[in-house]
């Protein structure tokens, strides 16, 4: 028998969220959408005081992050010429630090993602990241910085929106160790071990799969970085170790409780030919990103790390909810038409 | 349509096979009863490599028809042959599968959608070629997609494959990957009903047998050229001024003045390493493919790809077809097939070869040096070109008559059991034989 050759195959189980006058009108998502915006202060709040300046985010251009597992750009007719939507902002926040050395957007991102994502929960099409880069920044001070921005959104959340989270029945109790403990760092080679102990097939060349995350994240009370992925897992402006070759200087923070990955970043590959075999070694074609190599070999981009922290999942984590669309006020999933 | 020619190749024998499919295999009827047949030294379209050069060699003693005798308590005949195959990933009634035609005329429009949907019906494993999506488009915003398109041939396949069968490989070269056509197929929903039942893969596309170290190219008019001029290097080879411009050239191919050129794409072992891991990293329902030229290194490129997590590798020998391509290239450049399977040895993974298959004793040759199954190319194309409806079809009956008498010959009741000692003269008298042994190497090493 021929497979289905509907057009719509794949989708047949979608889930397809509330129509917004439903969704904009219900007491979650109005008391998600008060939790979200403590959370967007408070991390600008944060980032302010470390003397990041805010700047407004780039929405189209002629390359984008190519960085992000099996997902489609979006497409646009440019007066003839194909650009993108951003996937993520990562070079114009490389390049925006030719302006200030301490930079931050909270930008707006799309990416087509495969249907195999609407299992996971976390995944939307239109989302928004706290998109954060310093110069001359090493991944450990990045990863500092990280944990500040997390703690300075959540302490605003619990300070000024207690009876938000009560009647979201979620226990303010669940970030105790957050605010009072470091996040643990652990290599991805470890994380794999763990799966492996665990019985959980994980492949250590790759990414930790959305199953092995869900696993490793339910041991864990307070956010943890993995650190150290391999170099077959990530885009190619994530900087290589000069000391364990195969390995990036780059992490992931992953929410506890089960809620996943929050946000990915890095050290940037400074060396303009590192960059070019980078980009070889990810299936790029240079000549494609003309204007980053020509910004970075003639304006000097400085070497730094950053990261973009999904605002739509730290708003997720923090308020509780069972899945991502929920703290979205119009949400876009995998393959559904939605406003 | 016009029709196509490959001189390379013995047209007429397969187009004869198209049309009658697997009486093909036999001297003509007619002849029976009147002719005496014996060695002529040469038939159509043989000798022409060092493959064809060698030959099969049944045993005397038949092991493995003694065991086949007693599983069956009968004498076992031909017909006995099981050919169903596992290549790549993916299960094929026969080991063949066809291999890519991208966005050269000879197989777009007319040929493509036809291609596909026999292929789909034999349950034969295909891929799609490179560069489509830039110069044909992918299709999807298109009231009826154009026939020429990735969407198109996906399409047309999806809807005949028989279930457990087949699976459609999708090539994407440098220019392709601006269109990000793997993300695209990806995500695409005509493309979720290989995705979900495990027959969808990617091939990453390193090289072509008909034109080592080069990118594909194609001839193009001057409207075209402007099109593409983003995304292409072009050169005006045929342009104003030159000898064949003046003559007027042939036909339709007057108007094609430029040259278009894709980038043969930079290659070390750690770019080929990591571009495996990466596409495994992104696209973790797909199965993952590599296409070799036949270059010195053969082996050791075939050997990073295994150990980087290929599910098959196919070297396309220097006897393999094409769309275009210089002169210089066609009979000067690159290794014989022969050569590049004894490079591989006792291969570590799945190896599929290419490269001017067309009949059974060239393909059981194949799979005797190594090969888990062999790729049709310019045959699949003529024999399509000869019957839209069952060419292919017909042609595949006939190869696989063949391969089952050839095999059946050997003492040997599949595919996987042909091995070097089946051949004449005996290649490599330390290689290992049988694939079944090489198979056990291959789940030790990856």
């Amino acid at each position: 028998m021929p497979l289905n050759p509907s057009p719509t195959a794949g989708q047949e189980q979608a889930f397809v969220p509330p129509q917004p006058h439903e969704h904009l009108t219900s007491a979650t998502t109005r008391n998600m959408l008060l939790i979200q915006s403590a959370l967007l202060q408070g991390a600008r709040e944060y980032l302010c005081d470390e003397g990041f300046v805010e700047l407004l985010p780039p929405v189209v251009g002629p390359v984008t992050d190519p960085g992000c597992r099996g997902a489609k750009q979006v497409d646009i007719d440019y007066y003839g010429r194909r650009y993108k939507l951003m996937t993520s902002v990562i070079f114009y926040k490389q390049a925006a630090l030719l302006a200030h050395p301490k930079i931050f957007y909270i930008a707006p991102c799309v990416r087509l993602e495969p249907f195999t994502t609407s299992s996971t929960l976390r995944h939307l099409t239109e989302f928004h990241q706290i998109d954060v880069e310093a110069a001359d920044t090493s991944r450990e001070e990045m990863l500092e910085i990280c944990q500040g921005v997390v703690r300075g959104a959540l302490q605003r959340v619990i300070k000024q929106l207690p009876y938000v989270l009560d009647e979201l029945g979620r226990d303010p109790g669940a970030f105790t160790d957050l605010l009072q403990q470091s996040f643990p760092s652990i290599r991805h080679m470890d994380v794999v071990e763990t799966l492996h102990k665990l019985g959980h097939e994980q492949n250590p060349d790759g990414e930790i799969d959305w199953e092995g995350e869900a696993l490793i994240s339910r041991q864990h009370t307070r956010p943890f970085f993995i650190t150290d992925y391999p170099k077959g897992s990530r885009g190619f402006p994530d900087r290589e170790s000069r000391t364990l070759p195969g390995r990036l200087r780059n992490f992931d923070l992953v929410a506890p409780e089960g809620y996943g990955e929050l946000c990915s970043g890095s050290e940037r590959e400074g060396d303009y030919t590192r960059v070019i075999e980078r980009m070889r070694e990810t299936g790029e074609n240079p000549a494609k990103y003309e204007w980053y190599l020509k910004t970075f070999k003639e304006g000097g981009i400085p070497q730094s790390a950053g990261f973009g922290l999904g605002a739509q999942r730290l708003t997720r984590y923090a308020a509780g909810l069972h899945s991502v669309w929920q703290a979205s006020a119009f949400p876009k999933l995998p393959g559904v038409m939605a406003p | 349509m016009t029709r196509l020619s490959a001189p390379g190749l013995p047209e007429e024998a397969i187009r004869k096979r198209a049309r009658t499919g697997r009486e093909a295999a036999f001297p003509p009827r007619a002849s029976y009863g009147r002719r005496l047949f014996g060695a002529t030294g040469q038939t159509a379209g043989q000798r022409h490599d060092a493959l064809d050069a060698l030959r099969l060699v049944p045993p005397v003693f038949m092991p493995q028809r003694l065991e086949k005798l007693v599983e069956l308590g009968r004498e076992p005949v031909y017909q006995d042959v099981a050919l169903d195959s596992a290549i790549g990933g993916f299960r094929s009634p026969l080991p063949v599968f066809i291999t890519a035609f991208g966005s050269t005329r000879a197989a777009s429009g007319d040929l493509g959608v036809p291609l596909s949907r026999q292929a789909a019906r034999l349950g034969l494993p295909m891929v799609i070629g490179e560069n489509i999506v830039p110069v044909n488009g992918y299709g999807r915003l298109a009231q009826t997609p154009d026939s020429a398109s990735l969407l198109a041939r996906i399409s047309a396949y999806v809807q005949e494959v028989p279930e457990g069968y087949g699976g459609v490989v999708v090539q994407q070269c440098t220019e392709d990957a601006d269109a990000e056509v793997w993300n695209l197929v990806y995500s695409d929903p005509a493309a979720q009903p290989l995705v979900e039942s495990g027959r969808l893969a990617f091939e990453l596309k390193v090289g072509q047998g008909a034109k080592p170290g080069l990118g594909g190219m194609t001839l193009v008019d001057r409207s075209t050229a402007e099109q593409l001029r983003d995304h292409y290097e072009l050169d005006a080879v045929f342009g104003p001024g030159t000898a064949e411009a003046a003559t007027g050239g042939d036909g339709e191919g007057a108007s094609l003045s430029y040259l278009r050129s894709s980038s043969p794409g930079t290659f070390t072992e750690e770019i080929l390493r990591q571009q495996v891991r990466l596409l495994r990293n992104n696209y973790p329902q797909a199965r993952i493919w590599v296409k070799l030229h036949p270059g010195r290194d053969v082996a050791q490129a075939a050997t990073v790809a295994w150990r980087a997590g290929a599910d098959a590798v196919t070297v396309d020998g220097a006897e393999g077809g094409t769309g275009w391509a210089p002169l210089a290239f066609l009979d000067g450049v690159g290794l014989p097939l022969v050569e590049c399977l004894h490079r591989i040895g006792s291969p570590a993974g799945d190896l599929l070869a290419s490269g001017r298959m067309w009949e059974g004793s060239r393909a059981v040759k194949a799979i005797a040096l190594g090969a888990t199954a062999v790729g049709l190319g310019r045959a699949a194309l003529l024999a399509v070109d000869e019957d839209t409806e069952s060419g292919l079809e017909r042609f595949v009956a006939c190869l696989a008559l063949e391969l089952r008498l050839l095999i059946g010959a050997l003492g040997k009741y599949s595919p996987r059991a042909v091995g070097r000692e089946d051949i004449w003269p005996t290649p490599d008298p330390t290689a290992r034989t049988g694939h079944d042994e090489q198979r056990s190497l291959h789940d030790e090493s990856v």
